[in-house]
């Protein structure tokens, strides 16, 4: 006598709870990409008014950027939810760890690509964004956020229950991130100097898909260690 | 009826329990008693599938609960000082995202009726940052009774009556005469004994460990 939801909804429904803690309010949707835009300003404002220069790193400052908007707010989250106990109830859910994990790495892919888009008109004139790259950039925020985000999660367990030592174990996560970054920036880089981009698109696919499969499976095995504890 | 047999557990280099073996009758509440870090929390997690045998098994009559993981998740309810609340949720939307969480399907009405159950159905739009521990303690409780429409069998609670007021014990009171009635079991760790209205086995940890 019960009645029980398919894996997917349950699935959705992890994905509608973050999106409920997360966009309570507009000034949350915009805080997400706060840092971005901080460090991006930053940056362009510490570099000067060289055109050549900034057009050399403005890629590899987006990136970064990127990075560090999704991976702080995954580790907060994943941080809250180990101390509230939310982690806990969910091994009694019917799905497994490794689908809820996904569910949270998706979650989070789409709540900080939704304001970076609205805020994309600001990196383009910030960083003085090549028109014809924008495609190419939207692309490749949309796929290598979500490999930024999967990436997240695992650096996240790692630091879950972790003592002190947490400001070394992020670092473990730094070999996951730099393919990321090289076929990232690689793709604005050739498109900028008139080459098919396509090369490093397939290559960011590539790696993409390769932590669709691994950061479930190795994020779920440290969370169940740290609930364990 | 529980079977716990020469169960160890482990917590980190520590041994917890050792070749233990101890017997849960079902449709009755066992109290967990003992001293402070003897091993009362340690129980229920591992029952709950949190910790993990070092070795032995526990079986639910004939079946190992840990062969099919999920079904035995499904089957208990596990509530302990964490609450498992998000303080950015209300306490309405807490129990409905657990109760998604959880695969089951409810009506608002269901979920309205569990949080009356302990007079939380005043407080469901206030966010859980805003409540205080009693209250908190309270919105995590109105999970139980969700019990009584999706086949839960067992209820395993850390210490569940330590923020509550006498009002709160007496509907917790209730909420067990209920459950037990619809022949659940209930596994409770505790201090205060003199709470409870309802009679209960004793599982002493201080005396049965060694």
């Amino acid at each position: 006598m019960s009645l029980q939801s398919s894996f997917i909804q349950i699935f959705i429904s992890h994905i509608k709870r973050e999106f409920l803690i997360n966009f309570r309010s507009l000034v949350d949707v915009i805080s997400i990409i706060s840092f971005m835009i901080l460090i991006v300003t930053l940056f362009v404002l510490g570099i000067g008014p060289f055109e050549e220069k900034l057009a050399l790193i403005s890629n590899a400052i987006f990136w970064i950027g990127l990075i560090l908007a999704i991976i702080p707010s995954l580790e907060k989250t994943l941080q809250r939810d180990y101390d509230n106990g939310w982690l806990d109830q969910t091994i009694t859910s019917p799905t497994p760890m490794e689908l809820i994990l996904l569910s949270k790495s998706l979650a989070y892919w789409l709540i900080v690509i939704i304001p970076l888009l609205i805020s994309l008109p600001l990196f383009i004139v910030l960083l003085n964004i090549n028109l014809k790259l924008i495609p190419w950039l939207l692309i490749s925020i949309l796929v290598g956020g979500l490999s930024i985000s999967l990436i997240g999660i695992i650096g996240s367990a790692l630091t879950l229950g972790a003592k002190r030592g947490n400001i070394l174990l992020p670092i473990l996560i730094i070999p996951l991130i730099i393919p990321i970054l090289i076929f990232g920036v690689g793709i604005s880089e050739a498109v900028r100097i008139n080459e098919s981009p396509l090369g490093n698109l397939f290559l960011l696919i590539g790696f993409t898909l390769i932590y669709l499969v691994i950061s479930p499976f190795i994020s779920a095995f440290l969370i169940r260690i740290a609930i364990s504890r | 009826m529980l079977y716990l047999q020469d169960v160890t557990i482990n917590r980190g280099s520590k041994i917890v329990f050792y070749n233990w073996n101890a017997k849960i009758e079902n449709s009755k509440v066992t109290i967990i008693s003992g001293k402070n870090g003897v091993g009362k929390s340690t129980l229920l997690r591992a029952i709950a599938g949190m910790i993990p045998l070092e070795k032995g098994i526990v079986k639910n009559y004939n079946n190992e609960i840990f062969k099919d993981r999920i079904k035995w998740g499904q089957n208990l309810i596990y509530i302990d000082s964490k609450n498992g609340l998000s303080k950015d949720l209300t306490v309405f939307e807490n129990l409905k995202t657990w109760s998604e969480m959880r695969g089951w399907k409810t009506s608002d009405d269901d979920l309205q009726k569990a949080l009356d159950n302990l007079e939380m159905l005043n407080h469901k739009n206030l966010y859980v940052s805003q409540c205080s521990e009693g209250l908190k303690k309270r919105a995590a409780l109105s999970r139980l009774y969700l019990s009584f429409l999706f086949d839960v069998e067992f209820w395993l609670l850390d210490e569940p009556t330590n923020e509550l007021d006498k009002k709160s014990i007496i509907l917790f009171n209730k909420l067990v005469q209920r459950f037990l009635e619809n022949k659940g079991t209930v596994l409770l760790a505790c201090h205060e004994l003199k709470l409870f209205d309802f009679s209960y086995e004793l599982l002493n940890l201080d005396l049965l460990k060694k």
